[in-house]
């Protein structure tokens, strides 16, 4: 894709608009952060980044607006012990996806500095080892579950 | 401890992504006597894990991922359950947080924003850590700068109503299979009791 030279300008441009935000092949699909309770003082945010392009692509870092501080974080599960652990880079292959999610990959917001309730948009910078930054909003709801919530065929 | 586990035989109806871990003790074990507070500032004692089910999951209220999330799904458990059996067999959900020094304060609000019914509990280490180690679970805390993190079990423990803990949980939690496998353990225990 040769419309996005100037990455930050176009991301800019697209921070005025609603999700999906592009970057030169790369593209974020439903940033989103759950609702917290008043006072929480972390936050998290999700989304799935998809790279469209023929090369690997490296997110090296975050920033968020309304934060003391933002940074890529993992949960993981040892021995059924949850951690976590600091992400210092991730790569992103040709044609891949990443994937944020609850009790995988996140986006860790520390501090916040205004409240924040369901509806609003947390602008997120994400940066990339290139130099380029693709920047989205996550929008605050109430917490997604994986689960369906089907109430068909209870055996009971 | 002893533990038989068997991943809970998913039900016909339930979707092939869906699955439950459910883990259950082949014999369920007492709880020690311990005295903590609730997020009102009453005791807590082992008296009020009796006289019906609950469930109690680890955490800490500076935890951005896994303890929502977790709090979230067990808000959609209890809502599942409400489908499943009576009103009286819903079970309590216990945050059991282990960083008291930093989440006496705010524990009401954190709590009862996942669903006004939870109760946060906390208290001082030595008594958090009879009822952690009561439970088969584990915390500890790991220094990060100036700050420090919280490591702790993912697990959800299932106290039946004599205060025995009788099965753990394991995430996802997805809310459907989990509520089945709690119905489950609840007509079992009911069984047992009418022998």
């Amino acid at each position: 894709m040769k419309i996005a030279r100037n990455a930050l300008t176009f991301s800019a441009l697209l921070a005025l608009a609603p999700p999906p935000a592009f970057a030169d092949g790369l593209m974020v699909q439903d940033p989103w952060s759950p609702a917290a309770p008043p006072g929480a003082k972390v936050h998290a945010a999700y989304l799935v980044l998809q790279n469209h392009g023929d090369e690997t692509r490296t997110l090296i870092g975050v920033q968020a607006e309304g934060y003391r501080a933002a940074s890529l974080h993992e949960s993981r599960m040892t021995d059924g012990v949850m951690t976590m652990v600091a992400v210092e880079q991730i790569e992103v292959a040709p044609h891949g996806a990443l994937e944020l999610r609850p009790g995988g990959l996140h986006i860790m917001l520390m501090g916040p500095t205004e409240a924040r309730s369901e509806g609003d948009a947390v602008p997120i910078a994400l940066e990339f080892a290139n130099g380029e930054a693709l920047k989205t909003q996550a929008i605050v709801q109430r917490n997604k579950t994986h689960a369906s919530h089907g109430h068909a065929g209870h055996a009971m | 401890m002893k533990i038989l586990v068997f991943v809970a035989a998913l039900l016909m109806a339930a979707p092939a992504a869906a699955q439950v871990n459910g883990v259950q003790l082949d014999a369920p074990e007492a709880l020690p006597e311990f005295a903590l507070t609730d997020h009102f500032g009453r005791d807590f004692s082992k008296q009020n894990l009796q006289g019906g089910w609950s469930m109690v999951m680890l955490g800490f209220t500076y935890c951005p991922d896994v303890c929502p999330f977790t709090l979230g799904n067990l808000e959609h458990v209890v809502a599942e359950m409400s489908l499943r059996v009576r009103p009286q067999n819903l079970p309590k959900v216990i945050f059991l947080s282990v960083d008291p020094d930093r989440d006496r304060e705010g524990l009401k609000d954190y709590t009862s924003y996942f669903h006004p019914d939870f109760i946060g509990v906390t208290g001082d280490k030595p008594e958090i850590d009879t009822l952690v180690e009561g439970l088969d679970a584990f915390y500890r805390f790991v220094p990060k700068g100036e700050d420090y993190e919280v490591q702790h079990s993912a697990s959800v423990s299932v106290i039946d109503p004599d205060g025995m803990l009788r099965a753990k949980l394991q995430p996802p939690f997805d809310p459907g299979p989990t509520a089945e496998f709690l119905s489950r353990i609840q007509i079992e225990y009911r069984k047992e009791a009418a022998k």
